[in-house]
């Protein structure tokens, strides 16, 4: 328990550091040399030490927007098992609360977005309310063919010890379906290229970024945390799958967690450098593809296992 | 069963006092609205007491000799029992403040009765213990309510709406009734206890017929048609009594009958579960096309009625496969819906009142920044919102996990189970989804930003009898979503009595699921908490500014420059336009010197375009042809009747 509350401790802790990565990736892909492996806790320190500005059209949702968020996405992590070992809390049907509780900090996401009254903060909150739904269906489409390997509906269940060698090896190959359908989830989720592109000029074009366009010092400190968690959820669940392998020692999982997590963060790297952003309207159909693979998937492991 | 009666013949007298003492407007209120919540609360503390009291209550009174009127109450009629109680108890107290038009006093105390009416024949209809008691209760239920939505009569859309509502309670009831006339033609008997000695078949059709009628009533996909147009002609807290357990005497027919007919084919369970899915997700396709407040929240009662009715199929699957949990999962997290729906839609419908009556507008893209000066009623709105939308902590919730844990259950049986648990699973992801996108509209669009238009600019909130109820259920969602042990246990209460065909499994580990729910909204709190925490100490002597919205460099903006809901909503309907297909009507801006130009949308409901085609134009033609029929003439109408009663007489 104690290791399990440091390990959360250590993951949101080090969630900036690996976001940093995909900067170093893409500094490289433009044959920069690029910011430093720790500026995001640089900018969290320089933007907490900051004082704010609030818009007169805002009222308290606006500032409790990043706090659930934030916290919704701490939460979530409370479950998440951590290069393996057992998560500090773990019940049945854990994922669907978390899957729901980051709905959860969405609605507040986008609530405090259209407390500004700014009609390019109503455009990104529009987007953020759309090409989640696909993302849901999606992933409890994968809970699904989860839940019929394994009979299990907890985080813990899929992601700890050993387990996602058993869902390999329940599954077989279809199980890669699965990796590039919650590797699309990812990207869409955490709003990186090719559905959005965080370091876009144009506001018109964003997603995430223009919904925190008027937040300012220490609440978009937490905005940004916020969104590093999350992406940190949602790569460690994809890490946990490419390198299913797990040795008794502690040390060695943590060295193959990390490394897998390197290269979660170097692909999405990849993608934004070699990749440009998808118009808008193309973007449910990039996000359906992962529904369908997941939908295939299911379909092919249901022939294997009957 | 004394207080039951107690109770109604309370309500009943509130409702004709009122009518005697309707010049004086105050007193009149105030007789009515304390008679109808005293009754109410005799009876929801009843109510109360009997469903965590296991038993079986019944009362019998011959009626002219002819047939007997008799009531039971068990766990089921309980559940739906408190449901009903509560609800009108908080919409009774709301009327007080919100039926304040003088000039209308009259139209007021006629309206008061018809609500204690309305009110005292749910409670009948869910505690009938034969056909006829049901069906007469039914009647009242149907006819009150009709009264009730044809309160502002001088506007011809809400005559057009009464008219609609009045054909399809009809027509539903026709329905029903066919469904018990072959149920007696089978057992020689109107009680629902003696259901299960018809042959299979006959309990197919049975159950088919009163899906139907029930499913009028209730607002399933596609004879949902009336919903959205008698909510916005209805008061506000009429549509909250209506929208939040009237419909719901719908599932507790369908309920009821399942349960007394005991038919253990999944066919019917499948039914149920399909028109479910397709409720839920074309309701809240079309909630979130709606530009009227109260248009929308009628589209989502059709989506919650959708959610309630996958909940009660997976339960009805989980009983034909004999997997008791899987049934109980459903039935728990159906029923626990109607509970909660009734909650949350109750609290929406009634902030939407205050909001129609302080700016006199139901339109949504007309309105804005309304929480700056209506803090109660938009944060209670907000909370309504949040449970709408499944979203944990609150009571939504609750029940939707029931039911995904009930569709995971499925998801092991085969062939269609299968596929359909499946279909549930994904369809209630995509709901709730939907659901999320719909309710920020509103609440965005609504009561955040800046007002559109002057009047929404100088509002207040004043009246508290309509705050008090709002602030009740808005603690009530939020109770049940952190502490759902006890409503969970009522629930389960409400499952066994009915003898839904599974021998007694443990409720315990039922409960034991609440545990988790109440743990993890816990933790959450605790973090939230911390995190506001922390936030203080970050701002703490900080230089806090104000200034106007970051217009990306934009510097004379205007109200009318947000986003409106219509933009909002537009995306998202695209990818649905193959089942809301959009009516866009804008004259293009042209030359040097454009004239004013508009733009104005509508969002097809498939439903009412088929049922014209298909039905109402067919039904019209044939009836035209038979026009010669009606003469006018009253002795050719008695003939007729007697002619009929002849050629009957022939066959039976």
């Amino acid at each position: 328990m104690i290791k399990s509350i440091f390990f959360w401790v250590l993951a949101i802790l080090l969630a900036p550091f690996f976001s940093a990565l995909i900067l170093k990736v893409k500094a490289f892909f433009g044959g920069k040399k690029g910011p430093p492996l720790l500026i995001n806790y640089y900018t969290l320190i320089k933007l907490f030490q900051k004082g704010s500005v609030y818009s007169t059209s805002t009222t308290f949702v606006f500032k409790l927007g990043p706090m659930v968020s934030l916290s919704a996405a701490v939460t979530a992590l409370l479950f998440l098992p951590f290069a393996g070992h057992p998560p500090v809390f773990s019940f049945k049907g854990d994922l669907i609360f978390i899957l729901y509780l980051l709905g959860l900090g969405r609605f507040f996401t986008i609530a405090a977005a259209m407390d500004t009254a700014s009609p390019f903060e109503g455009m990104g909150a529009a987007r953020e309310a759309y090409f989640p739904i696909i993302c849901e269906a999606t992933l409890f489409m994968i809970l699904i063919l989860f839940y019929i390997l394994t009979g299990e509906l907890h985080l813990a269940a899929y992601f700890s010890g050993s387990r996602p060698f058993e869902l390999w090896q329940g599954a077989g190959s279809p199980m890669l379906f699965v990796v590039i359908a919650l590797f699309i989830i990812l990207l869409a989720e955490n709003s990186r290229v090719p559905v959005d592109d965080p370091t876009t000029h144009l506001e018109l074009t964003m997603i995430h970024e223009v919904m925190a366009l008027d937040h300012s010092g220490p609440d978009f400190g937490f905005i940004e945390l916020g969104s590093f968690l999350k992406l940190f959820f949602y790569a460690s669940i994809v890490a946990r799958l490419i390198m299913p392998f797990e040795s008794g020692d502690l040390a060695i999982n943590l060295g193959l967690f990390t490394a897998s997590l390197v290269v979660v963060y170097m692909a999405v790297g990849v993608m934004e450098s070699v990749m440009a952003r998808y118009r808008m309207d193309r973007v449910p159909k990039f996000i359906l593809t992962s529904f369908a693979l997941a939908f295939f998937a299911t379909v092919i492991t249901l022939e294997f296992i009957k | 069963m004394n207080s039951f009666i107690l109770s109604i013949a309370l309500i009943c007298c509130g409702g004709l006092a009122a009518l005697a003492v309707w010049r004086q407007f105050i007193f009149m209120k105030i007789v009515a609205v304390s008679a109808i919540s005293v009754g109410c609360t005799i009876g929801l503390i009843d109510a109360l007491t009997k469903l965590l009291h296991p038993g079986t209550y019944t009362l019998s009174l011959n009626y002219l000799r002819s047939f007997s009127l008799s009531f039971q109450i068990d766990g089921l009629s309980a559940f739906f029992l408190v449901a009903i109680y509560a609800v009108s108890l908080l919409a009774a107290i709301y009327s007080f403040h919100y039926l304040n038009n003088r000039e209308k006093a009259l139209r007021s105390a006629v309206s008061y009765l018809f609500f204690a009416l309305l009110i005292a024949s749910m409670a009948l209809v869910v505690t009938a213990a034969n056909m006829i008691t049901f069906m007469l209760s039914w009647e009242i239920m149907s006819l009150s309510s009709f009264f009730l939505v044809m309160y502002d009569h001088e506007s011809a859309e809400n005559r057009r709406a009464g008219y609609l509502y009045f054909v399809f309670s009809h027509v539903g009831a026709m329905f029903i009734l066919a469904s018990f006339g072959i149920f007696y033609g089978h057992t020689g008997s109107f009680m629902f206890s003696s259901g299960s000695a018809i042959p299979d078949s006959a309990k197919l059709t049975i159950l088919i017929l009163s899906f139907v009628g029930f499913g009028s009533k209730a607002g399933v996909f596609p004879l949902h048609i009336w919903l959205p147009h008698a909510h916005p002609a209805a008061p506000s807290h009429i549509s909250a009594v209506m929208s939040g357990v009237m419909i719901k005497t719908g599932i507790y027919g369908i309920v009821r009958l399942y349960a007394s007919l005991g038919l253990h084919t999944p066919l019917f369970g499948e039914i149920v579960l399909v028109a479910g899915m397709v409720s839920g997700i074309l309701g809240v396709v079309y909630a979130l096309g709606q530009h009227d407040i109260k248009r929308l929240l009628a589209y989502h009662s059709v989506e919650n009625i959708g959610i309630i009715l996958i909940g009660i199929g997976i339960g009805m699957i989980g009983v034909s496969f004999g997997n008791p949990v899987m049934a109980v999962l459903g039935f728990c997290g159906g029923l626990l819906h109607v509970l909660n729906h009734s909650i949350f839609k109750s609290l929406l419908f009634m902030g939407a009142g205050v909001v129609i009556q302080k700016t006199g507008t139901r339109t949504i893209d007309m309105l804005g920044g309304l929480l700056k000066n209506m803090k109660i009623t938009g944060v209670t709105f907000l909370v309504g919102s949040l449970a709408i939308s499944g979203l944990p902590p609150f009571n939504g919730f609750v029940s939707e996990f029931f039911i995904y844990l009930g569709g995971f259950r499925g998801v092991a049986l085969d062939k269609t189970a299968f596929v359909l648990s499946i279909m549930a699973i994904v369809s209630l992801a995509i709901i709730g989804g939907l659901a999320l996108a719909c309710f920020t509209k509103v609440v965005g669009v609504v009561f955040q930003g800046e007002p559109r238009n002057p009047k929404a600019t100088a509002v207040d909130e004043k009246g508290p009898t309509m705050l008090a109820p709002m602030l009740i259920l808005a603690g009530f969602c939020f109770i049940i979503g952190v502490f759902p042990r006890l409503f969970v246990h009522m629930a389960l209460k409400a499952i066994p009595v009915s003898g839904l065909g599974y021998g007694r499994i443990p409720m315990e580990p039922f409960l034991n699921i609440t545990t988790n729910i109440t743990l993890a909204a816990t933790l959450f709190f605790v973090i939230l908490m911390a995190a506001l925490a922390l936030r203080l100490v970050f701002y703490k002597g900080k230089t806090i500014g104000s200034s106007g919205t970051w217009g990306c460099g934009f510097t004379q903006p205007t109200a009318r420059m947000q986003y409106t809901g219509t933009s909002y909503a537009a995306s998202i309907l695209e990818f649905f336009r193959p089942v809301a297909p959009l009516q866009e009507e804008h004259p293009a801006i042209r030359g040097r010197f454009p004239e004013k130009t508009h733009y104005r949308s509508h969002v097809d409901d498939i439903a009412e375009r088929y049922m014209v085609r298909v039905v109402v134009s067919p039904v019209m033609w044939l009836f035209d042809r038979l026009r010669w029929i009606q003469h006018g003439d009253i002795h050719l109408y008695i003939g007729y009747i007697l002619l009929a009663i002849v050629v009957l007489l022939f066959f039976v």
